[in-house]
């Protein structure tokens, strides 16, 4: 799957706060994806009030492709607010993301998260994030599978990206 | 480049962090993010340029880790 979001389209910013943030074709092409969404996924939001130059727009970009499926919701947290929720899982880093799958009992991390703006080229792997947590599946060969399930030490993997 | 996320996806033991580099580029810095994408094992252990394919990241995460 492809979806080609034209970077300019995310930095159409603060010229006017009411405008989305996806243009038409994208939000239909992203809804088009949407359709294969199986199981309901959450989107937790750690945001933070002091120097966060991506914060809003992060924000406004989970919730405005949040709005695309009944599947999807989205939960937002305050570094300053809610600590232990963010030491929890993990993130220190503001616009934080993490992509969990929603259950009965709240949310179940899967280790999925991104740190900035997923914008561009991430705004692709972000969509196929919430499509694979949805399925509950890495859809990975059995080789990794079984190398992962039996990793005894933890493993952390951090992919730097730009936005082009 | 969600396969980081994949491995995440299927174990405990995973968690993969996709930065934006030029958002921190304090992180970017420590790291000698030069170009993109780059993928950083275990704070530095291993450090791999470019779109690596599955069977290359699964080697490398066996060489830094024990089992």
């Amino acid at each position: 799957m492809k979806i080609d979001n034209k970077p300019e389209g995310v930095r159409a910013r603060r010229s006017n706060q009411m405008t989305n943030l996806l243009n038409d074709d994208v939000r239909s092409q992203v809804s088009e994806a949407f359709t294969e969404l199986r199981e309901p996924v959450q989107i937790l939001f750690f945001g933070s009030k002091e120097q966060c130059e991506y914060c809003d727009d992060t924000l406004k970009l989970v919730e405005e492709i949040a709005s695309l499926s009944d599947k999807l919701s989205v939960q937002t947290f305050d570094m300053e607010a809610d600590p232990e929720v963010a030491e929890n899982y993990n993130v220190s880093l503001t616009p934080g993301l993490v992509i969990a799958a929603e259950s009965d009992d709240g949310p179940v991390d899967y280790g999925v998260r991104y740190a900035g703006i997923p914008s561009g080229h991430e705004f692709s792997s972000l969509i196929q994030d919430l499509l694979l947590v949805s399925g509950r599946d890495s859809g990975l060969n059995e080789q990794t599978r079984e190398f992962l399930a039996n990793l005894k030490e933890p493993v952390y993997l951090q992919v730097f990206v730009t936005p082009t | 480049m969600v396969l980081a996320h994949q491995m995440a996806m299927e174990s405990d033991m995973v968690q993969a962090e996709m930065v934006e580099a030029t958002e921190f580029p304090d992180l970017s810095n420590q790291y000698h993010i030069m170009g993109v994408p780059d993928t950083v094992i275990n704070h530095g252990k291993a450090k791999m340029v470019g779109a690596v394919p599955e069977g290359q990241l699964l080697a490398e995460i066996m060489k830094v880790t024990k089992n």
